[in-house]
């Protein structure tokens, strides 16, 4: 008797298939696990979203371990997430929230909306043992353009533009001088890929360049530069 | 002898198809359904109505007690035919999904979802073995996005989506009213009348305010609400002057 009501009554903190992967606690504190040190950026504009990462991965902050990472995926048609914190935490979350996206859109012949993968990824940080991780949600639906982050313990905050990762500082004060709410999706790719520079000059665990995603209603686009030269 | 006993197994086990690929379980269980009174659902543009009747077997029984309209989350409400226990089950299935939803992706369940959701737990009861099917039909009804949305459930799990629809005891007379005076721009009261007439089809005259559960789920507020006694019999008492007059 029991199964038969599992397929009809889920739990919401677990995904349909498979199961959250145990014990990742070490994430956290431990230095030969690769992190992403990171400075990820979400801007909505009336356009569309814009989300920008740097491309570097290190151990401890201390040692660049990979120079050439894409940290923000695509997981949704039309919305992206970064990853910010541990690499296979994160890798793990987005691969996640892909099948479960997917499951949703076969079954009901429609996306998810923006807000609903929010509360959903804010469930599995919560439930799941993605600890060290706190990625930035981006994407279009048909109430328009969102950004959310989402903390290690589950926390899923909406603003019109936020920063995760350990270059945040720096990367919010370019943002707090430069957003306005009437940018069009280019001025934002500028102001995005400007406070990743700044953020790559500063802080060690920023660095070796940028990827930009554009998210609009007809879809996501992603693109790695080494040089930001043609950006600002 | 011997050949009776086997022939009688496609009778006895549910899981079991007939020669000519039947599962006569599932139809008795159908004929559950039209041994329950009648309810009906029907879609306006501004809402969905749905309507029971409930006429009770005894003046001293407690008409507040028979439950045939439920109300499974805010926007949605759900009417029975057939075994009100089993009704009770599904509903509150219903209900327990309508609340994942809340909590998994933080939204209001669609109707077709929360009614494909019934109709899969219905399914399993038809294929288990030592299990018998539920002897139920549901009318799931409620708003989506703004629209107004009605689907049937029946015994063997399949799901239909409606404008207008009749499930239990005299089904085929009152569908019949229904399909010859339903028309699209109905209003909700306009709706409430209609499913009450086709309640009275099959008798001799108007069934009684207090015979009848009605509850609707309009699109201004997407909320589930019950139609009072007292409305009802105004909006009856004001169709029972139409005719006098004619």
């Amino acid at each position: 008797m029991s199964n038969w009501t599992q397929g009809t009554d889920p739990s919401p903190y677990e995904p349909e298939l498979g199961s959250l992967p145990n014990g990742s606690q070490r994430d956290e504190h431990d230095e030969t696990v690769a992190k992403t040190g990171t400075t990820t950026i979400g801007i909505t504009t009336d356009e569309g979203v814009v989300i920008a990462t740097d491309m570097r991965a290190s151990l401890g902050g201390r040692f660049v371990s990979n120079k050439n990472v894409q940290k923000v995926e695509q997981i949704h048609p039309t919305g992206a997430l970064t990853l910010v914190g541990s690499v296979g935490g994160a890798q793990s979350f987005i691969r996640t929230l892909r099948s479960e996206v997917d499951l949703y859109e076969a079954r009901r012949g429609e996306s998810m909306d923006i807000e609903a993968l929010a509360t959903l990824a804010g469930n599995f940080a919560r439930g799941g043992p993605f600890r060290a991780i706190n990625p930035i949600l981006g994407g279009v639906d048909d109430e328009g353009s969102h950004v959310y982050s989402i903390d290690p313990a589950g926390g899923v905050m909406e603003d019109d533009y936020t920063v995760t990762g350990s270059g945040m500082q720096l990367a919010y004060g370019l943002l707090e001088q430069e957003y306005e709410d009437d940018l069009s999706l280019e001025d934002a790719k500028s102001i995005a890929a400007r406070a990743i520079k700044s953020a790559v000059e500063r802080d060690t665990g920023s660095g070796n360049g940028v990827f930009l995603a554009e998210i609009t209603d007809e879809g996501v686009e992603i693109h790695g530069h080494k040089s930001f030269d043609a950006l600002l | 002898m011997q050949g009776q006993s086997q022939q009688q197994a496609y009778d006895r086990g549910i899981t079991i198809f007939s020669p000519d690929g039947r599962l006569y379980q599932v139809e008795y269980a159908r004929e559950a359904v039209k041994r329950g009174t009648a309810s009906v659902g029907l879609r306006t543009p501004d809402g969905v109505v749905l309507a029971a009747n409930r006429r009770v077997s005894s003046p001293l029984m407690e008409r507040s007690s028979v439950e045939k309209i439920h109300k499974a989350d805010d926007h949605v409400g759900v009417a029975s035919a057939g075994h009100v226990a089993d009704a009770r089950q599904l509903v509150d299935l219903a209900r327990r999904r309508a609340q994942g939803e809340q909590l998994r992706y933080g939204q209001q369940i669609g109707v077709e979802t929360l009614t494909r959701s019934i109709t899969d737990h219905i399914q399993e009861y038809t294929q288990t073995g030592g299990a018998r099917p539920f002897g139920v039909a549901l009318l799931v009804g409620g708003i989506d996005d703004g629209e107004p949305k009605l689907f049937e459930t029946d015994p063997s799990g399949t799901d239909y989506e409606w404008q207008a629809a009749a499930i239990g005891g005299d089904r085929d007379v009152i569908q019949g009213y229904l399909e010859d005076n339903y028309h699209e721009e109905l209003d909700v009261d306009g709706g409430i009348e209609l499913a009450v007439r086709a309640l009275s089809e099959p008798e001799d005259e108007v069934v009684a305010a207090e015979d009848v559960d009605v509850a609707t789920i309009t699109t201004d507020d997407e909320a589930f609400s019950s139609v009072s006694v007292d409305r009802l019999d105004s909006i009856i008492a004001e169709f029972d002057a139409e005719e006098t007059d004619e």
